[in-house]
């Protein structure tokens, strides 16, 4: 028979630590960045990206590359006027990684937070 | 958000710049001060309408006076096509603007309620006389007049604009509506009209109503103005 008394209580140190589920795509801060600009904006061009996150046109290119073929982004060229402009909208996926990320930095912060509780008694 | 100086590691730093850049999102795609505008310049022009809009008959005496059957069928289609193609104008003006600004609107819930609202109220309006008729002439009771003014054109406004500032999460939009559907529950005219006589007492509420919407929109349109980067 196994009482309370026996039962072990749970080790936050045996569940795995939030870093771990950390997705180095999403991660990274001006990708995360530009997940968090597309999902609140709907639909993101090109020029406001580059202007929120300060980044070059090609720095910034490169790492639309890397969500796109991560399948979290879309990204669709069109014309305004005369001017060619290019579109982002967050996928359904790139909605549950940004979801994730940001579930999992909430994690990390209340975990530290915990640790830190339990080092200064 | 650029700076590599702060490690990337730093959850905490990351969280605080995915609200920054959210927060920076939401003030690209508002553009509070044209609803506000646009609606003020529709209960302006109810006034004209309300005047010379209507059809008096069925005139009985009572006292003094008399009683008459007033129909505002025109004020009634006025509201109708005038609060639709005000919608649709906030909604081509919004996502023209945010997109000049290189984002998209949440604008189409909004213009949609306020679309809904405005049938649901003379929906409910119709229901009341067809199942009233004969109440006339006593007054419905306060809380059924409350509900109507709620529900009425400029009442209905108010209600959407709280949507449109849950939307944008915005909370002085929240406020200033919340102020605005008081004015409207809540009649105040200052004692303006009393000795008008009959065709201009509607006057004096909608002025004020048109008036609250039109400050409103000064007022925004001045606020984004001073928060907008030189």
């Amino acid at each position: 028979m196994t009482g309370p008394a026996d039962t072990p209580e749970p080790d936050e140190s045996e569940s795995p630590h939030p870093v771990t589920g950390l997705d180095d795509v999403v991660h990274q801060r001006v990708r995360l960045g530009i997940l968090t600009i597309a999902h609140e904006a709907r639909r993101v061009e090109f020029g406001y990206l580059r202007t929120q996150l300060e980044l070059t046109a090609g720095n910034l290119s490169q790492h639309l590359g890397v969500l796109e073929t991560a399948g979290l982004v879309e990204i669709e060229k069109g014309y305004a006027g005369r001017r060619g402009r290019t579109w982002i909208t967050l996928t359904a996926a790139g909605n549950t990684a940004l979801a994730e990320e940001i579930g999992r930095l909430r994690q990390l912060i209340a975990r530290v937070d915990t640790t830190d509780t339990r080092e200064d008694r | 958000m650029t700076s590599d100086a702060v490690p990337a590691s730093d959850p905490r730093r990351l969280l605080a710049d995915v609200r920054d850049l959210a927060r920076r999102v939401r003030l690209a795609q508002r553009v509070t001060w044209l609803p506000l505008l646009v609606l003020a310049l529709v209960i302006f022009g109810a006034i004209p309408v309300y005047r010379y809009g209507r059809v008096v008959s069925d005139c009985q005496a009572v006292g003094d006076g008399q009683v008459c059957e007033v129909w505002f069928q025109t004020v009634t289609f006025y509201w109708l096509a005038a609060l639709v193609l005000a919608y649709v104008v906030i909604a081509g003006g919004y996502l023209r603007v945010a997109r000049a600004r290189g984002v998209d609107a949440r604008v189409l819930p909004y213009a949609v309620t306020g679309v809904a609202l405005v049938g649901l109220g003379f929906a409910l309006a119709a229901v009341w006389v067809r199942l009233n008729p004969l109440a006339y002439p006593e007054e419905p009771s306060a809380i059924a007049q409350s509900l109507f003014r709620l529900l009425d054109p400029p009442g209905a406004i108010g209600l959407a604009l709280l949507v449109l500032a849950w939307l944008e999460r915005h909370v002085a939009l929240l406020l200033f509506a919340i102020g605005y559907l008081t004015v409207v529950l809540v009649p105040i005219n200052f004692g303006w009209g009393a000795h008008w006589g009959p065709h201009t007492w509607f006057v004096p509420q909608l002025v004020i109503n048109g008036g609250v919407l039109l400050l409103g929109s000064a007022g925004f349109a001045l606020a984004q103005r001073l928060r907008r980067p030189r």
